[in-house]
């Protein structure tokens, strides 16, 4: 039986959709191989393309040749490493979706890139990667070959009555047709089945070869397009470690001095008028001086509410309890004490973990604040919308723009959400609209 | 009495300027940080100056820092230093040189007025006015726990008050005790501990502070 079923499997596997969206992927992958080629060839084509423009290479002797390569040729090496890293995640990205929307085989993406210049581990990992695609394209490419000339050859019974329907006697050259062992041809309608045979065993062979091509292809996308080695994912969790803890030490800092010069010190000037007060108050028999007892009782009572008023602040700095009945209440509270009108819209069928959602929390508030303070907005877009075990939150307003992701805000909320491997996306032209987005795990 | 007041939280600063003022003293100037403090103190020459610990810009003891320095460049000025927490590393820094017209006071012990002015009197007039809970923590980690240990509660107390810079009379009153006994314990006090015993409250304060600070 399982002998059958193999039989059944391997007769019907070109005829899947699956081999349709190998082939597809086969010979997408041919292409970029070829664009990998074609990039060391940009340097002397330039040059060319600058001589033929100049017109240097007219001229005998051109006299223009060796200078102009002695510049262009380190000009375009020091520029072909300055854009290694960020052409070789875009191309790295390409091949991920590519790889997710034929395949779907899903390849995380690296971490978002930390330093501007030529030091990008992951984006030199996807040079590495391109490079290796060129080798990886030759069985790819053999299979697609296979399946796409395999269906044509397949046909040439079908359509050789159509076309060679001569009246008797005349001479017609062969018809050819492509195998990988060459081509063959024939004049008859019965050699046309030795092709058909031929191409009905290239289609066999096919799918075969596009998912050796292919598996080998998707190990290699996994090792160098996905997120980084452990080496390097240790040392991302060293460096998002340490700023969790400055941050911790941060916040019990601004705690203590939220609270020394706030509650406390209103606390300790309370009690001061309340002390006063007693004093003017008398220990027994009428009071020496009611009139200003009263006056000091009075700003004690008004001490204490602004006590009780500083200490709300605080403890909604820490943790909004709001909270505590999901982020969309939070966010909608949020919402409400913005002095710019905010259209909140939360998407969270279910609740992502306690930290998450307070990360969450105090990300928006800090963009909503930013955009009170610096966006001169006529209004703000807030949405959270969860898609698998990712949340987003959104942050949009339509005002002045120019918001600087490596300004001390972005940054430090950026530092913030790292820790648990978030990633901020900042897009804020000059001149607006800002749009923010921050991608959060659902767990920690 | 002139003072100057330097605290930098601007409702504790007009609550100690009403209160002092209220209380008879002259408030020659009030102002929010140590530099401010210094020319306020050449201009005045104040009896004594009232210093708040944390001030701008860096907040943590820009007060103190002052402070010594003015009880060194005006050593006939009380310094009271206050905070709104006790480190008995400040403290010993402070009474370092020279534990006289000094005082280092938590800012809760405003609320209890007649109490601080007192405080505040003492060290005007070059006396020590140490807060209790300084105290106790010298007390606690002093060179000479062993000595301490002989003392009876009752002369223990005696002690803290003494080193909290207390008259006999002062102490008499917040015990409840008549001087007499006062001067019983502390005579007693001053014999376990095997120190010089003294009638000028100052030179006792000294030799009580040294004792338990080392």
């Amino acid at each position: 039986m399982t002998g059958d079923n193999g039989l059944m499997t391997a007769l019907r596997a070109p005829f899947t959709t699956l081999a349709l969206r190998q082939a597809v992927f086969c010979v997408a992958g041919v292409v970029s191989a070829v664009a990998i080629l074609a990039v060391p060839a940009v340097v002397p084509a330039a040059g060319a393309l600058i001589l033929w423009a100049t017109g240097a290479m007219s001229q005998q002797p051109a006299p223009a040749v060796a200078p102009v390569f002695l510049v262009l040729f380190p000009l375009t090496i020091a520029l072909l490493v300055v854009l290694a890293a960020p052409l070789g995640r875009a191309m790295g990205a390409a091949h991920r979706h590519l790889a997710a929307r034929l395949l779907d085989a899903h390849v995380d993406p690296p971490p978002a890139r930390r330093s501007k210049w030529v030091a990008d581990g992951p984006g030199w990992r996807a040079i590495g990667y391109g490079l290796l695609k060129v080798p990886l394209a030759i069985p790819e490419g053999y299979g697609a070959f296979c399946y796409v000339f395999g269906v044509a050859n397949l046909s040439y019974p079908v359509w050789w009555p159509l076309f060679r329907n001569h009246p008797p006697g005349t001479t017609l050259g062969p018809v050819w047709a492509l195998t990988p062992f060459g081509t063959i041809g024939t004049r008859t309608f019965a050699g046309t089945f030795g092709i058909a045979a031929a191409g009905l065993a290239m289609l066999l062979v096919a799918p075969w070869l596009m998912r050796a091509g292919i598996a080998a292809d998707l190990a290699a996308m996994r090792r160098l397009l996905g997120p980084r080695r452990l080496a390097e994912r240790v040392r991302e969790l060293q460096v998002s470690r340490a700023q969790a803890i400055d941050d911790a030490a941060a916040m019990m800092r601004r705690l203590e001095r939220d609270l020394h010069d706030g509650a406390q010190i209103r606390l300790a000037t309370l009690a001061m008028n309340l002390g006063m007060a007693a004093e003017k108050l008398g220990a027994d028999g009428p009071p020496p001086d009611l009139a200003q007892a009263r006056e000091l009782v009075a700003l004690a009572h008004r001490g204490a509410k602004d006590a009780l008023a500083d200490l709300r602040d605080l403890v909604r700095g820490i943790h909004p309890p709001v909270l505590d009945n999901g982020l969309g209440d939070a966010l909608a509270t949020l919402a409400t004490s913005s002095a710019i009108p905010v259209a909140v819209h939360v998407e969270l069928p279910g609740r992502p973990a306690p930290a998450i959602e307070t990360i969450a929390y105090f990300c928006a508030a800090e963009l909503l604040a930013n955009a009170a303070k610096h966006s001169r907005a006529g209004r703000i877009g807030l949405s959270v919308v969860r898609s698998g075990d990712r949340l987003t939150l959104t942050v949009e307003d339509d005002g002045a723009g120019g918001a600087n992701p490596d300004g001390p805000g972005l940054s430090g909320l950026a530092r913030r959400i790292a820790v648990v491997d978030g990633r901020m996306r900042v897009h804020s032209p000059a001149g607006g609209p800002t749009r923010v987005e921050i991608e959060l795990p659902t767990y920690v | 009495m002139r003072v100057v007041i330097a605290e930098d939280a601007a409702m504790m600063r007009e609550g100690l300027v009403r209160l002092l003022t209220d209380r008879g003293f002259e408030v020659c100037a009030a102002v929010a940080d140590a530099d401010a403090l210094r020319s306020a103190v050449a201009e005045a020459v104040p009896d004594v100056a009232v210093i708040d610990i944390r001030m701008p810009p860096t907040h943590t003891d820009e007060g103190l820092r002052a402070a010594i320095e003015l009880r060194r460049d005006h050593p006939g000025m009380g310094v009271l230093v206050f905070s709104q927490y006790v480190e008995t590393r400040y403290a010993t820094r402070l009474l370092a040189d020279r534990p006289a017209g000094v005082g280092y006071l938590l800012k809760d012990r405003v609320a209890d007025v007649a109490d601080f002015v007192d405080a505040l009197t003492r060290v005007a007039s070059g006396g020590t006015a140490l807060d209790p809970e300084v105290v106790g923590h010298l007390m606690r980690a002093g060179p000479d726990t062993a000595g301490l240990a002989s003392l009876t509660p009752r002369e223990r107390e005696v002690l803290a008050l003494m080193a909290e810079g207390r008259s006999n009379a002062g102490i008499a009153a917040a015990l409840v005790i008549t001087p007499g006994v006062v001067e019983k314990h502390v005579a007693n006090i001053f014999a376990k501990l095997g120190l010089p015993s003294s009638d000028n409250d100052n030179r006792r304060v000294l030799a009580v502070l040294r004792h338990v600070s080392g």
